[in-house]
């Protein structure tokens, strides 16, 4: 028996997956080189818009950096762990979600186990190399409460996105049209969490902080990192409380989940 | 006392299938037409409940092998969905093997095999060997009890031939020969068959016949099958559940049902009499009682 049993039935499954996706090896190909391009153009946008003006509310360019770099880590490494989770609909449209529950194993275990797209690692190293090149060129001071905001901080973003993802896929045992919808939320989070908030109109920081916690993603730990004062004037220990956000999110993703499941319609025959 | 085909009377009167009263209603949102339409949809549904499921109350003894008939959306899948788990009741009570499946999804899946015949439940992909080896995990089989399941079934079903090709390469014959051998890997008490043999030739459907009807007398496994094929029912069951608009019409014997229509024609003028007979019937019931038509579920 291994050690960790649900991590090595986690891979076989996973690694069953895989091995069906190199049948068909041109489309893998295709996929991962688009991939490869996203966040080299996304960052090749913000460079060029810093070309022209040398700082955007406050925000240098390598600040911003850090938030693109947080943002975009934490985001492809959720949608890297959840590949199974954007074409959810899908599942429950042609009823394949049955087979799922007719199996003596947890439900959400085996739907992530279904999918594991690594063309979306390209995108999670392509975040990770800014942040380096971004640190690289802050030259922050380094302390060890520092190096844990920036752990924490990812952390806490991979979980919030993470729980957007499955909040979407949940929404589909409800109906399964509309799922695009909750593209606002996922895709619309990231790009939200890429620039600065105080570029935002006032509503839409307030939701980013109170409603859904994309706030917390990059600019609260960045505030941190970069010893900021906050322009909002919002209180300094909120740049503390990522994990707090991402846990408040995730049990609300478990909950989301757990009663879609029961809800679940299947179809005819 | 109900008797096993061949006249061996039941040993074991265990009720493993217990239902009282069982029903599923389903919300299905109506669409407003055109994109704005769409968009009110989402936000303020047009919502009209249809029962699938209409109070059925039945039970399914160790070692039985029973035939569920009735016509396309009279609720046949749903209930068969609410004894494995997937579906959770709306009303009514439901045990399979002691459990109710909704609420101990897991422990009931470990004991019940499925297999759906319009859906395969076999890894797409990869060859039928690997689908058996992710189930062997799935299920935590015994290495020892694996290969010795895996080598009867695949003599039995004649595997071997097709064992090492890609599902989506195989004819729909071989997949279900491949999606029965995966159900019972993991020696269920009780397997649920959804049209196993819709599709199939003559040959195919003789070979799968032969095979339940083994696995019934050799291992005792009880078996819940819904069909349109006669020829399933005449060859394989002897107790009969016929499930019309949600609500159980009977549940007998095949020989009771002919004495009862009088008529020594086929199984299939049988079953097209009754289904006609009955729907008149509800008609009429629901005209007297002035309640409103429940809507088949499609």
């Amino acid at each position: 028996m291994p050690a960790f049993p649900l991590l090595h039935l986690y891979l076989t499954l996973v690694g069953a997956r895989v091995r069906g996706q190199m049948q068909y090896r041109v489309s893998f190909a295709l996929s991962a080189f688009g991939q490869a391009f996203i966040t080299i153009i996304e960052f090749g946008a913000i460079v060029v818009l810093f070309s022209r003006v040398p700082r955007i509310a406050g925000w240098s360019l390598w600040e911003v950096a850090l938030l693109y770099a947080l943002a975009e880590t934490s985001f492809s490494s959720a949608e890297f762990v959840g590949s199974a989770l954007d074409d959810f609909q899908l599942r429950v449209s042609q009823g394949t979600f049955d087979r799922v529950l007719v199996r003596p194993l947890g439900a959400f275990f085996q739907v992530l186990a279904e999918e594991l797209a690594l063309r979306r690692l390209g995108r999670v190293l392509q975040g990770i190399l800014v942040l380096i090149l971004a640190l690289h060129n802050l030259a922050l001071v380094w302390t060890p409460d520092k190096v844990l905001v920036l752990a924490l901080g990812l952390a806490s973003g991979m979980v919030i996105f993470f729980s957007i993802f499955v909040l979407a896929a949940a929404f589909c045992f409800w109906t399964v049209e509309g799922k695009e919808a909750t593209h606002v939320f996922s895709y619309g989070g990231v790009t939200l969490a890429d620039y600065p908030l105080d570029v935002y109109a006032d509503w839409l920081r307030r939701f980013a902080i109170f409603v859904l916690p994309l706030a917390f993603v990059s600019y609260e730990p960045a505030l941190y990192l970069l010893d900021r004062p906050d322009p909002l004037g919002l209180p300094s220990w909120l740049r503390l409380l990522s994990p707090l956000a991402a846990l408040g999110l995730a049990l609300l993703a478990r909950l989301g989940w757990s009663v879609g499941v029961r809800h679940y319609q299947s179809t005819g025959s | 006392m109900r008797t096993l085909r061949g006249g061996t009377p039941l040993l074991d009167s265990h009720c493993v299938i217990r239902t009282h009263d069982l029903r599923k209603t389903f919300r299905v949102a109506r669409r407003r037409p055109g994109l704005l339409g769409g968009l009110r949809s989402l936000v303020n549904p047009i919502l009209h409940e249809v029962v699938a499921v209409d109070g059925v109350s039945l039970e399914i003894r160790r070692g039985e092998m029973v035939a569920c008939l009735g016509p396309n959306g009279a609720g046949k899948s749903t209930t068969i969905k609410m004894l494995t788990g997937i579906l959770v009741p709306s009303g009514g009570q439901v045990e399979v093997l002691g459990l109710v499946p909704s609420r101990r999804r897991k422990q009931v899946a470990q004991r019940i095999g499925v297999v759906f015949g319009q859906r395969t439940q076999l890894w797409w992909d990869l060859p039928l060997r690997d689908s058996f080896d992710l189930l062997r995990y799935i299920y935590r089989i015994p290495d020892a009890r694996f290969r010795h399941n895996l080598d009867q079934f695949a003599a039995l079903l004649e595997l071997d031939a097709f064992i090492d090709t890609p599902v989506r390469q195989l004819s729909l014959g071989q997949r279900m020969r491949g999606d029965l051998a995966a159900a019972l890997l993991h020696d269920p008490e009780v397997l649920y068959l959804d049209e196993p043999t819709i599709g199939l030739d003559v040959v195919a459907k003789h070979r799968v016949r032969s095979f339940l009807l083994d696995l019934n007398q050799q291992r005792g496994v009880t078996v819940l099958l819904t069909t349109h094929d006669m020829s399933d029912v005449e060859r394989l069951c002897s107790r009969l559940l016929i499930i019309d608009h949600g609500r159980l019409l009977y549940d007998g014997g095949l020989d009771e049902m002919r004495a009862r229509l009088g008529h020594d024609s086929t199984l299939e003028d049988m079953m097209r009499q009754f289904y006609e007979r009955t729907a008149r019937e509800l008609l009429a019931d629901l005209e007297a009682d002035a309640d409103p038509v429940p809507a088949s579920y499609a």
